[in-house]
């Protein structure tokens, strides 16, 4: 339990909740047995392609591609 | 801990505008935790929780990403691993927070702030109808009536189509693009991650998601849903109102309130982006059925009375040349 004045230890090094959370959900992913396990890792796989723009013109996107950490 | 628990239940049945549900199986089995007070029974007592949970999530219509927490959290109630008693303490917080959320959901509708940031959804591939259209038309309803003097309004767009249409003319008021995001099946994960890319990203005051929300297969309605940040929702609870409500829950644990309304600011994004995107493909997808329907229809109509046409000209034409012959035939021999 993290005392009133100190941040947690995830915020501190700069997650966000939601990235903890997504931690939190791959351990307990990880903890099945196969086949479960398998169907479980399948539904945590990300893609999508991001691009920041800029004054009206887009950068170059930066695809994100990968099965969650 | 089974104090902790016994407060727990506490503090959901006290809250009026959570649920209408009733507990009474949780209640009884809260008190013979109390009088047997074994490390198992009260793991028993919060399976029970979970299982009532479930079912509350069920009836309350909560997103898919808290109810599969629940389901994860079922299969591993009875683990007398400590470290993994932890982490389901701390998930079972996360859905506790649930109902908190509910209620900042329903109170923030008429708030007004400086600066908005309207996430818009749509999709990537064509051939579905008027959807993408009416969510562009909606958020730039929304970006006039949010601009102003001293209030700011910026997109940020998910999908292809609705790129395509506000870059023609809001080109500068665009912070961040997404595309390709339905490749692999839609999951919780990839959308929790992208909510994570836009908070890093983008500095709001109130988030308003723009998608279509599914009715039935052939009726859409466009709507709205409002996140706003952490700090604003601190502001307008000083301020007193619906939000200012908010300081009779308890917060158990070590973490203060403006904590635990950033963590559920942040899990309240990802969760209401979620909705959004799955409500806005099955959308989707029943719009594009019924415009390929109708558009196969109009084809096939088309094809008909084509055909009847053709056949009409061809006889027309066989006729006059069967004319044509006899009649030159019938002037020989006369």
């Amino acid at each position: 339990m993290a005392s009133n004045a100190a941040v947690p230890f995830w915020r501190a090094a700069g997650m966000t909740y939601i990235t903890y959370s997504n931690l939190c959900a791959n351990l307990v992913r990880q903890c099945l047995k196969e086949p479960h396990r398998s169907e479980a890792l399948n539904r945590e796989k990300v893609h999508f392609s991001i691009s920041k723009w800029a004054e009206g013109k887009p950068k170059k996107p930066s695809r994100f591609l990968c099965s969650f950490l | 801990m089974a104090m902790a628990a016994l407060r727990r239940g506490g503090r959901r049945m006290a809250a009026p505008l959570i649920s209408p549900h009733p507990v009474n199986s949780l209640s009884s089995s809260l008190a013979s935790s109390e009088v047997l007070n074994s490390v198992s029974l009260v793991q028993a007592v919060q399976f029970n929780y979970c299982a009532s949970e479930v079912d509350r999530s069920q009836n309350m219509g909560y997103p898919p990403a808290v109810s599969v927490l629940v389901f994860l959290l079922n299969s591993y109630a009875n683990a007398t691993n400590a470290s993994m008693t932890k982490l389901i303490l701390s998930i079972k917080k996360v859905i506790n927070f649930y109902g908190y959320t509910r209620y900042v959901y329903l109170a923030i509708l008429s708030v007004d702030v400086k600066k908005n940031v309207i996430v818009a959804i749509s999709s990537d591939k064509g051939l579905c109808g008027g959807i993408n259209s009416t969510a562009v038309k909606i958020s730039r309803g929304l970006h006039k009536l949010n601009s102003g003097p001293e209030k700011e309004c910026k997109y940020v767009i998910l999908g292809e189509k609705a790129k395509v249409q506000l870059v023609r003319d809001s080109k500068k008021e665009i912070e961040l693009s997404i595309t390709e995001l339905q490749k692999n099946p839609l999951n919780y994960t990839q959308v929790a991650v992208l909510a994570d890319d836009i908070l890093k990203n983008v500095e709001f005051d109130a988030l308003r998601i723009v998608f279509n929300k599914f009715h039935s297969v052939v009726s859409f309605v466009p709507t709205t849903s409002t996140v706003l940040s952490p700090e604003v929702v601190e502001r307008e609870a000083e301020a007193g109102g619906k939000l200012g409500e908010l300081d009779s829950y308890e917060i158990e644990g070590g973490e203060t309130k403006s904590e635990v309304l950033q963590n559920l600011s942040e899990f309240q994004f990802s969760c209401v982006l979620f909705n959004a995107v799955l409500e806005n493909a099955c959308s989707e997808q029943g719009a594009r059925m019924s415009a390929m329907d109708s558009s196969s229809r109009n084809a096939g109509d088309m094809l008909d009375r084509l055909t009847l046409t053709y056949n009409r000209t061809r006889q027309a034409s066989i006729t006059t040349e069967l004319i044509e012959i006899i009649s030159g035939a019938s002037a020989l021999e006369g």
